[in-house]
């Protein structure tokens, strides 16, 4: 997977400095999991961060605190490396990405899809986020309204393709939104498109499949 | 929006802070110095160059803290709870990756998302994300470049136009949106996003010209 469509660096720096929602940060999560590209930049965007803490001057520690530090490290032995990594993503190809395991679940084919619309199906993920953040998945070849965007909306494709006036998007690719947009995404022949998309506004559909099921989705 | 020249910034505590006074030591303005600190304690389970680190890094983790918005003792426990992880992580700190306090600002920052923003699935996700790069790349690519150099980093935040200035420490200090950001300073969320992106921009270009 080889994505040509990224995060936003504004969205990178976001969750590099941990004020990205929930929502967003697994769509971002789940492509850093297939982009290498991205998770240099995110070092970048980090030793931004690493530098204005180390140019900051101290708040000081209540007394004692260097004691108590001190105590606790004889019952902690530091690892010399790292525990052998899980073989997860990228070879089974039911898997979905792992930053979102715990919103859906591993296995595309345990999603319980529910039917919103015709050729449309979405999961919302679980927990706390379910308003922000959901799966859906389109019939291949059809053609959704022109919509622009009533918030920011984050959407990476997970399987398919879908094609707009900002280019062709693969699984891989992140559609990173916001307000202005205006498009008309047409999913690719052969396939069904299945995307993650993150959005802004809990109650309120917006985005660009989200807006055109709006009609079918009374909240 | 309100505003529609902007005042000039303020200064801001965190500014005051740091005008206040500078390390005077060169040592500790040296990315090289603490991660040999942190060599030390990877191979030698070294309490001394731990401390030491300790010493310099836990009180600006304190500040960080407390500034995103953890009370002081909530904090304290975080800064705590952040240096047993360095030491017992040690041996994964590699310095061609990031800089100590880049490491540490990593660390403080998913703690802080795990129990103050109460995000139960930040810290193992921020684990496998890290171990993805220790496997070489599909195409052989070696990832990134060495960050050993911080000064120039140091050098371009000093240079930045304050109104990116100040828009990056409410950022990265007070992990504020950047619709919340584009709010207080009165000006469209557009015009932050695209001050942003310049920052970043020359931030990168110092990164990335350290040899």
């Amino acid at each position: 997977m080889k994505p040509h469509h990224h995060p936003d660096i504004t969205t990178l720096m976001a969750y590099s400095s941990g004020a990205l929602s929930s929502a967003f940060s697994a769509v971002v999560s789940a492509h850093l999991s297939i982009c290498r590209i991205c998770r240099d930049r995110l070092r970048e965007t980090d030793a931004i961060g690493g530098q204005l803490l180390s140019q900051q001057e101290g708040l000081p520690l209540s007394p004692g605190a260097a004691e108590r530090l001190m105590a606790k490290l004889h019952d902690e032995t530091p690892v010399a490396a790292r525990e052998p990594h899980e073989p997860t993503a990228g070879h089974d190809p039911d898997l979905l990405p792992s930053p979102l395991w715990p919103y859906f679940g591993r296995s595309y084919r345990k999603l319980s899809w529910k039917w919103i619309g015709p050729g449309i199906h979405h999961v919302r993920a679980e927990g706390a986020t379910e308003h922000h953040l959901m799966l859906l998945r389109v019939a291949p070849g059809r053609s959704l309204p022109m919509h622009t965007h009533g918030g920011s909306e984050l959407t990476m494709i997970l399987r398919g393709a879908y094609d707009d006036t900002l280019g062709h998007f693969a699984p891989g690719d992140i559609a990173d939104l916001d307000g202005e947009t205006e498009h008309q995404p047409v999913t690719a022949p052969g396939v069904p498109c299945i995307c993650v998309a993150a959005t802004d506004a809990p109650l309120r559909f917006s985005g660009w499949m989200a807006r055109a099921l709006q009609p079918f989705v009374r909240l | 929006m309100i505003r529609p020249n902007p005042p000039s910034p303020d200064i801001t505590p965190l500014e005051v802070a740091r005008r206040v006074s500078r390390p005077a030591s060169q040592d500790t303005d040296n990315p090289v110095y603490w991660a040999t600190q942190m060599a030390a304690v990877a191979t030698r389970h070294d309490v001394d160059a731990f401390m030491h680190v300790f010493a310099h890094f836990g009180p600006r983790l304190q500040r960080y803290l407390v500034g995103l918005g953890a009370a002081p003792s909530q904090a304290e426990e975080l800064v705590q709870e952040a240096m047993l992880r360095v030491w017992r992580r040690a041996g994964q700190f590699d310095p061609l990756r990031a800089n100590v306090s880049t490491w540490l600002f990593r660390i403080a920052r998913n703690l802080y998302i795990d129990s103050v923003r109460g995000e139960p699935h930040w810290l193992d996700t921020q684990d496998i994300l890290e171990q993805l790069d220790d496997l070489p790349s599909e195409d052989g690519a070696t990832s990134a470049e060495s960050f050993a150099d911080g000064i120039g980093l140091d050098h371009a935040i000093d240079d930045l136009p304050p109104q990116q200035a100040r828009m990056i420490r409410m950022s990265y200090f007070e992990a504020r949106s950047h619709s919340d950001i584009a709010r207080e300073l009165g000006q469209p969320l557009g015009t932050v996003k695209s001050n942003l992106r310049r920052a970043f921009a020359k931030l990168q270009a110092a990164l990335r010209k350290a040899p």
